[in-house]
């Protein structure tokens, strides 16, 4: 025992050393064990609280800014809405005749940001909305401007949001126009990616990107973006797509909670159609 | 005691300034990182036990703010905490602290610490080891580096009075 603790008393730098690491690769690879979730959900609420307090300092300057781009986003929204009522009412009379189902519409429940973790590659959001809300794991989060991304800890009175621009995103979509789908990536930068699309497909530079039917999480047609640049790579079967993020997500304030959770007898025959029982 | 108690202080307030407020200064999404910074900084004034332990403090702290990958940054500023205690001197801590040395030790702490911490952040995603090393790692690095004159620069007006 006397060596034992001579030898700890020598080399006491390596063994904190490899005690701590051992401890981090402990806690790295049990990530999604119920215990850290539960800890996470613990932290998020107190983070939440505290973002929540130093919110109340109003920034004055963004306030002005932020009142001078709804008063213009209100005059063009209003314009669009009449013309969206007419077309929402000439849908419903075309989808009458041709006895289609109607698309789901769904409840939104709107929050705001408190935090922000807007550094490298891993980006969430602290909404103010938690369980108590009625909020849940895996709901989508959007704002006016489109898709922002979708709920991963929830604790009583917060949750953080995943954002699109977080390299664990993914998302099935869709390019508005030609119909054309692939998986929505970010890989770091300014821009999204629309992955396995095969160079034969239509996609061109401006063309409009929303969510798609195959998301069992998103709801379809929430805008995610414009395509800003094609390209075609020698060597591989798809095109190189780049999307500009219809959200600004520097300045993210206010977001909707879409309270649909995915449907739960689609993932169970998915899963089962994966295994092939 | 008191000092442990101060220095969480100041690594609570430090967590909150890189969560909260160094997104102001981000370039392309890169941000200083001042909790390197700052393990530095007691690696360098107490040693190897003491940089090593308040790295993975600081390290886990700043996982559970972020709710990122819990380990990540206690992992990677361990290291660093380890690191920096090689250039511990008890003769020559204010003499380090207080000279460029300062930054050329956080500029080489800060990039093992970020190649070890995107090596395993990329994981799983399409962005290549260069790339990660290169653009994100080198970046991360320079940048936590230009910011370490601030606290050079106080530290030798500090001392020089």
């Amino acid at each position: 025992m006397q060596r034992l603790l001579q030898i700890f008393v020598i080399f006491k730098e390596y063994v904190i050393l490899t005690l701590l690491i051992a401890i981090s690769l402990i806690l790295l690879f049990n990530n999604d064990t119920p215990q850290i979730r539960a800890i996470r959900s613990y932290t998020v609420g107190f983070v939440g609280l505290m973002q929540d307090m130093l919110s109340l300092v109003p920034n004055v300057i963004e306030l002005k800014r932020e009142n001078e781009v709804l008063r213009a986003l209100n005059v063009n929204l209003t314009d669009e809405v009449s013309r969206l009522r007419e077309a929402r009412l000439e849908n419903l009379r075309l989808r009458g005749m041709l006895e289609m189902k109607p698309h789901n519409e769904y409840k939104v429940l709107p929050a705001e940001v408190v935090g922000k973790s807007l550094h490298l590659l891993r980006n969430t959001l602290t909404i103010n909305a938690g369980e108590s809300d009625g909020v849940r794991a895996d709901m989508p989060i959007i704002s006016d401007e489109g898709l922002v991304g979708k709920i991963i800890v929830v604790s009583g009175h917060y949750a953080v949001v995943q954002m699109v621009i977080n390299k664990d995103f993914r998302s099935s979509a869709k390019v508005q126009r030609s119909r054309v789908d692939g998986i929505l990536t970010w890989d770091g930068g300014d821009v999204l990616h629309l992955r396995n699309v095969a160079k034969k497909q239509d996609v061109k530079t401006g063309d409009v990107v929303t969510t798609s039917e195959y998301s069992n999480i998103f709801p379809a047609d929430i805008k995610i973006g414009v395509v800003s640049n094609v390209t075609e790579q020698t060597g591989t079967l798809f095109k190189d797509i780049d999307i500009i993020p219809s959200v600004d997500f520097a300045s993210l304030e206010e977001v909707f909670i879409v309270t649909a959770l995915p449907d739960t007898e689609r993932t169970s025959v998915e899963r089962r159609a994966a295994v092939g029982k | 005691m008191g000092q442990q108690i101060k220095y969480l202080f100041i690594t609570a307030l430090l967590i909150l300034i890189q969560t909260q407020a160094m997104r102001l200064l981000s370039l392309e999404g890169m941000t200083p990182d001042i909790l390197t910074i700052w393990v530095v900084y007691i690696a360098i004034r107490h040693g190897h036990p003491t940089g090593t332990i308040w790295g993975f403090i600081i390290g886990l702290a700043f996982d559970l703010v972020t709710g990122n990958f819990i380990g990540l940054s206690a992992l990677t500023k361990t290291i660093c905490g380890f690191i920096a205690g090689y250039f511990y001197n008890e003769n020559k801590e204010v003499i380090i602290l207080r000279s460029y040395r300062f930054i050329v030790i956080v500029l080489s702490v800060s990039f093992i610490q970020n190649v070890v911490y995107f090596l395993i952040f990329t994981q799983g995603t399409n962005i290549g080891m260069t790339r990660a090393i290169f653009e994100f790692g080198l970046v991360t690095t320079l940048y936590t580096a230009i910011i370490s004159l601030i606290p050079m620069f106080i530290f030798s007006r500090k001392t020089s009075r």
